[in-house]
C-alpha cells in the first residue's frame, strides 16, 4: 500500500449547478503509478468532477488537490504537473494540427518533440492540416498527442477515445501501459467498460453524482454474485440455507447458482454430494455496471 | 459502380416525392418499421416549412433588435422633423446644403433636405449602410457559420438538399425584410411623412438589405468560412460606398449613382420620378444575386466551390504560434488587419475630401454654427473635417473592432478551447491579460494608423495638418476604445453569454445617441451617456484630457473588475 500523499485527492468535493446537485460529498484517492477509470453513464458527474480537479469550476463544498495542492486555489501550480484529455475537443480553426501541438506543449511547459514524432507517427496524425479540416477522431488525436508528449507525472482524461477507430483505441490503451510502466498515474473518465476493464487497476462508479463504488476490480468482483455451475451425480447437492447462494436451479445433473462474497461455504455444501466438475465465472465489468445500476432503479422504485 | 453523392440525394429526393404522392403504395411487399410504430412521415413541403421555421427561428433575435434600432432611429428624425427645424433659420441651413459634393458623398444624393421626406431619405443614405451590414452578416451566419458549427449535418440528413436548405434560410431572411418593410412603412408614417414616399423608402431598404444577405449566401458557397465570406461581400460594399463618394463629385456624370446599390437610395424623392428605376434595379440585383446562389448551392458540405488554403491544407513547415502571447496576437491579427484596411480607406477618402469639404463649409455659415452646437469644431476648416470624421467614423469603426474582440474573448470560452489552455499551467489572469493587451494595442494601432492615414490625404491635397496633428487624431479615440474594452471585459465577467451582444449594442446605442440624439431632441444628460459625445475634435482642438482620463479609468476599472470576478467563476459553456 502506497503511503506517501496521493496524487489526486477529492475530499467531500461537492459541486451544485442551481437546484441541481452534480455532485455529492465525493471522497477518492488516486495514488501513483496507479490508473483509475471512473465510471457511469451520461449525467453521473464525471465531467463535473474532472473539471473540479482541473479548477475550471469551483466547488460548492469540499475541495480536490493535485499532487497535494488545492485544484481551485491553485490552479496554476496544481498544472505544472498534469495534461489532460479533453472528451470533446474543439480546435482553431485557422491553425494547422502541428502549430496546436506546439502551441499547447509550449503552455504546458515544454514536452519531447521525439516522442511527439513518434506519437504523430504511431496514430498515423497529418499535422500539416488546418485544425477546421479534421475529423473528429483526428481532432481527439490532437487531444491525446499533447497530453502524452508532455510526458506529465499525471494524466487527467475526459473519455480520451471518444471518436477513435478501434485501431487508434487499441494504439491508445498502449500508451497508458506504457505510461504506467514509466511512473505516470493516470485518471480517466469512460462509458467505454472494455478499455476500463483492460487498463484500469482501480474504478469508482458515479451514480447521479454519487460515489457508490470504488475499488480494484477483483474487489469488486468479490462485493458481486459470480455465476456457478456444476453438473452432479445422483442427489442434488443441499445447499438450502447455505451463506451467499441464491438463485439456484437445478436440471438434467447441472446445478446454476449465484454466490455472493465467499465460496467456502458453498464448496464445502458441494463436497457433501458427489460433484464431478465446478465452474465458477466472476462478473464482467458490464455485469458490475449494470447491478450497480439496475440496483439503484430498484431502490428508486421502492422508495417512489 | 459508384454512386454519388448527387445520385444520391436525387434517389432519396425521389423516394420523398413518390411517398408524397402514392403513400403506402411505394412500399408495398416491404416493411415499413416507422409506419408500423405510427411515424408521422412529413412531405417534402412540409420539411421544407419546418426547416425555414428553424431558421427563422434562429434570425429572430437579431432582426427584431436590427429592425427595432434602424426603424426607431429614423422614424425619431421624421417625428421630431418640426421641432427640430421648424425655425426659418433651420430649414435654411438644412436647404443650403441640397446638392453640395461634400456631403453627397456622405450620404448619396441630398435631395431637398429642407423637407421631411429629404431629411429622412438622406438619413436612410447613412443607416442604409448599417442595414446592409446587417444583411450581410445574418446571411453568412446563416449559410456558412451555421455549417462550421456543425449545426447543418442534422437538417441536411433529413430529406432536404443543399438547395432547399439554401432556399429555407434565404426565405427566412427575406421574412425579416419585409418585416423591416413593414416597420420603416408603418413608422415613418406615422412619423409624418407621406405614405408613398415611407413605403418607397421601406421597400428600398428591405431590397437592398436583401440584396448583401443574399450577397453573403452566395459567397457562403464559394469559399468554406464565414469570415471570408463577409469579408469578400465587405470588400463588394466598401467599393459601392467608393462609387457614392465618386458620384457625388460635380465633375462627375450622373449616371455613375446607378453604379452602386447605395447611389440608388438617393433617387426615392418623388421629385425625382425613379422610384420604378429603384425597383427594377434592386429587383435585378437581387435576382442575379439569387441565381447565382442557387446555382452554387449543389456542392460538398464543408466544400466550397472556390478551393482556398481554408481548405485545410496548410503548410508543413507552419511557422509556430509560440505560447499564449502569441496565440492571442495570431487571434487578432486577422480582424485587425481587416478593421485596419478599412480604416485606412475611410480616413483617406475623408482626408482626400477635407478641403473641399472645408470650402463648402466656409460658405455655409448656418451650418457651421448648427454643427457647432452638436460639438462639432471648426467643420469650414480641414483640421476641422478630419476631427470631425475621425471621432464619428472611424471611432465607430474601432469601437466595433473591440466589440467584435470582446465577443472572440468570449467565443473562446463558449467553445470550450480556452479548457485546452488553462488546464495547462496557464493562469486566467494571464490568460485574459494577455488577450486583453493584444486587442488594446491592436485597437489603438488601428486608430493612429487612420490618423496618420489622414495626415497623408491631407497632405495629397495641399492642405496638410501636421504629422503629429494626424497621431494625435488617432490617439484621440485610443480612451474611447480602451473604455469599450473595459466594459466588455466586465460584461464578459459577470453575464459571459451576452457580453457579445450587449457590447455591440452599447456601441451602436452610443453611436446612435451622439449621431442622431441631438435631432431627437433628448435631454443633454441622456447625450452625455454616450461616450462618442466626450471625444474632442482633434486636430482642431486640443486633446480633452480630463474627458479621455475619465474614459481611461472607467476602462481600467471594468477591465479590473471583469479580470477578478473571471479569475474565481465557473466556466460557462454557450
Amino acid at each position: 500500500m502506497a503511503t506517501q500523499a496521493p496524487v489526486v485527492r477529492f475530499a467531500e468535493a461537492s459541486k451544485r449547478f442551481g437546484d441541481t446537485l452534480a455532485l455529492d460529498r465525493l471522497t477518492l484517492e488516486v495514488h501513483e503509478g496507479e490508473i483509475v477509470g471512473l465510471l457511469g453513464p451520461n449525467g453521473a458527474g464525471k465531467t463535473t468532477t474532472l473539471r473540479l480537479l482541473l479548477g475550471l469550476i469551483a466547488p460548492t463544498g469540499g475541495h480536490a488537490e493535485v499532487f497535494g495542492i488545492d485544484a481551485w486555489q491553485q490552479p496554476v501550480r496544481a498544472h505544472q504537473q498534469l495534461a489532460f484529455i479533453p472528451g470533446e475537443f474543439q480546435v482553431w480553426p485557422q491553425l494547422t494540427g502541428g502549430q496546436i501541438l506546439d502551441l499547447l506543449g509550449t503552455v504546458a511547459g515544454g514536452y519531447d518533440p521525439a516522442f511527439r514524432d513518434e506519437l504523430i507517427e504511431r496514430f498515423a496524425f497529418d499535422p500539416a492540416k488546418k485544425g477546421r479540416s479534421y475529423s473528429k477522431g483526428n481532432r481527439q488525436k490532437i487531444a491525446v498527442i499533447a497530453a502524452l508528449m508532455t510526458r506529465a507525472p499525471l494524466l487527467v482524461m475526459d473519455e480520451p477515445s471518444s471518436g477513435l477507430d478501434p485501431l487508434m483505441e487499441a494504439t491508445f490503451q498502449d500508451c497508458l501501459r506504457e505510461a504506467k510502466a514509466a511512473g505516470q498515474t493516470v485518471f480517466l473518465s469512460s462509458h467505454i467498460l472494455s478499455e476500463v476493464e483492460a487498463v484500469c487497476d482501480r474504478v469508482a462508479v458515479l451514480r447521479e453524482g454519487v460515489l457508490v463504488e470504488q475499488g480494484t476490480l477483483d474487489e469488486l468482483r468479490h462485493l458481486h454474485a459470480s455465476t456457478v455451475e456444476a453438473t452432479y451425480v445422483g442427489d442434488p447437492p443441499a445447499l438450502d440455507g447455505v451463506e451467499g447462494v441464491e438463485d439456484v436451479r437445478v436440471a438434467d445433473g447441472v446445478i446454476r447458482l449465484q454466490v455472493s462474497g465467499s465460496t467456502d461455504p458453498l464448496l464445502k455444501a458441494l463436497a457433501q454430494a458427489d460433484v464431478p466438475s465446478i465452474q465458477v465465472s466472476e462478473p464482467t465489468l458490464e455485469e458490475l455496471f449494470h447491478a450497480f445500476y439496475d440496483a439503484s432503479e430498484d431502490l428508486a422504485g421502492s422508495t417512489a | 459502380m459508384a454512386i454519388t453523392g448527387r445520385e444520391q440525394r436525387r434517389a432519396a429526393s425521389a423516394d420523398a416525392s413518390a411517398d408524397a404522392g402514392h403513400g403506402a403504395e411505394v412500399n408495398a411487399g416491404t416493411v415499413d418499421a416507422r409506419s408500423a410504430s405510427g411515424v408521422v412521415r412529413r412531405s417534402p413541403r412540409a420539411v421544407w416549412w419546418r426547416t425555414y421555421l428553424h431558421h427563422l427561428r434562429l434570425l429572430r433575435a437579431a432582426a427584431v433588435a436590427w429592425i427595432a434600432g434602424l426603424a426607431g432611429i429614423t422614424w425619431g428624425v421624421a417625428a421630431t422633423f418640426d421641432l427640430r427645424h421648424g425655425s426659418e433659420e433651420e430649414l435654411a441651413a438644412l436647404a443650403e446644403m441640397e446638392g453640395i459634393p461634400a456631403f453627397e458623398a456622405l450620404v448619396g444624393r441630398y435631395v431637398e433636405p429642407a423637407t421631411v421626406e429629404g431629411l429622412t431619405l438622406s438619413r436612410w443614405g447613412w443607416f442604409g449602410i448599417l442595414a446592409a451590414v446587417w444583411g450581410m452578416l445574418a446571411g453568412a451566419r446563416l449559410l456558412r457559420g451555421a455549417e462550421e458549427a456543425g449545426h447543418v449535418e442534422p437538417l441536411r440528413a433529413g430529406p432536404i438538399g443543399p438547395r432547399g436548405h439554401l432556399t429555407t434560410a434565404l426565405a427566412a431572411l427575406y421574412t425579416t425584410h419585409l418585416v423591416f418593410l413593414v416597420a420603416i412603412g408603418v413608422g415613418h408614417t406615422a412619423g409624418g411623412m407621406d405614405p408613398a414616399t415611407s413605403w418607397a423608402t421601406g421597400g428600398a431598404m428591405a431590397l437592398l438589405t436583401a440584396c448583401f444577405a443574399t450577397a453573403s449566401a452566395l459567397t457562403s458557397q464559394l469559399v468554406t468560412s464565414r469570415r471570408r465570406a463577409v469579408g469578400i461581400v465587405g470588400i463588394a460594399m466598401g467599393a459601392s460606398l467608393g462609387i457614392r463618394v465618386l458620384a457625388a463629385g460635380s465633375a462627375t456624370p450622373d449616371w455613375v449613382w446607378w453604379a452602386t446599390p447605395f447611389g440608388w437610395i438617393g433617387f426615392l424623392h418623388e421629385i425625382d420620378q425613379a422610384r420604378g428605376r429603384v425597383f427594377l434595379a434592386f429587383g435585378l440585383l437581387l435576382a442575379v444575386l439569387l441565381v447565382a446562389a442557387v446555382v452554387t448551392a449543389d456542392r460538398d458540405l464543408h466544400g466550397a466551390v472556390l478551393t482556398t488554403d481554408d481548405e485545410g491544407v496548410g503548410r508543413r513547415t507552419a511557422r509556430p504560434v509560440g505560447g499564449q502571447l502569441g496565440l492571442a496576437v495570431r487571434l487578432t491579427a486577422g480582424p485587425a488587419r481587416t478593421w485596419g484596411l478599412i480604416v485606412a480607406v475611410v480616413a483617406l477618402t475623408f482626408g482626400l475630401m477635407a478641403r473641399d469639404f472645408a470650402e463648402v463649409a466656409a460658405e455655409l455659415p448656418a451650418t457651421v454654427a448648427v454643427a457647432e452646437q452638436m460639438g462639432i469644431v471648426g467643420l469650414d476648416t480641414p483640421a476641422g473635417i478630419i476631427a470631425w470624421t475621425l471621432s464619428l467614423f472611424v471611432g465607430l469603426l474601432v469601437a466595433v473592432f473591440v466589440a467584435g474582440q470582446v465577443a472572440a474573448i468570449r467565443e473562446e470560452e463558449a467553445s470550450w478551447r480556452i479548457e485546452h489552455l488553462l488546464a495547462r499551467p496557464v493562469g486566467r489572469v494571464r490568460w485574459l491579460v494577455t488577450r486583453l493587451v493584444v486587442v488594446a494595442v491592436a485597437a489603438a494601432a488601428i486608430a493612429v494608423t487612420g490618423g496618420i492615414i489622414a495626415w497623408f490625404a491631407t497632405v495629397m491635397v495641399d492642405v496638410p495638418i501636421t504629422f503629429v496633428d494626424g497621431v494625435l487624431a488617432g490617439v484621440n479615440l485610443i480612451p474611447l476604445a480602451w473604455l469599450i474594452l473595459g466594459i466588455g471585459v466586465a460584461l464578459f465577467a459577470f453575464v459571459p453569454r451576452l457580453a457579445g451582444p450587449v457590447t455591440y449594442g452599447l456601441v451602436v446605442v452610443a453611436f446612435a445617441l451622439d449621431f442622431v440624439g441631438g435631432l431627437l431632441d433628448l435631454p443633454e444628460w441622456v447625450l452625455e451617456l454616450s461616450p462618442f459625445r466626450h471625444l474632442a475634435s482633434v486636430p482642431a482642438v486640443d486633446l480633452d484630457v480630463p474627458a479621455a482620463l475619465i474614459m481611461l479609468a472607467i476602462g481600467l476599472v471594468g477591465a479590473a473588475l471583469g479580470t477578478l470576478v473571471f479569475r474565481r467563476r465557473d466556466l460557462q459553456e454557450a
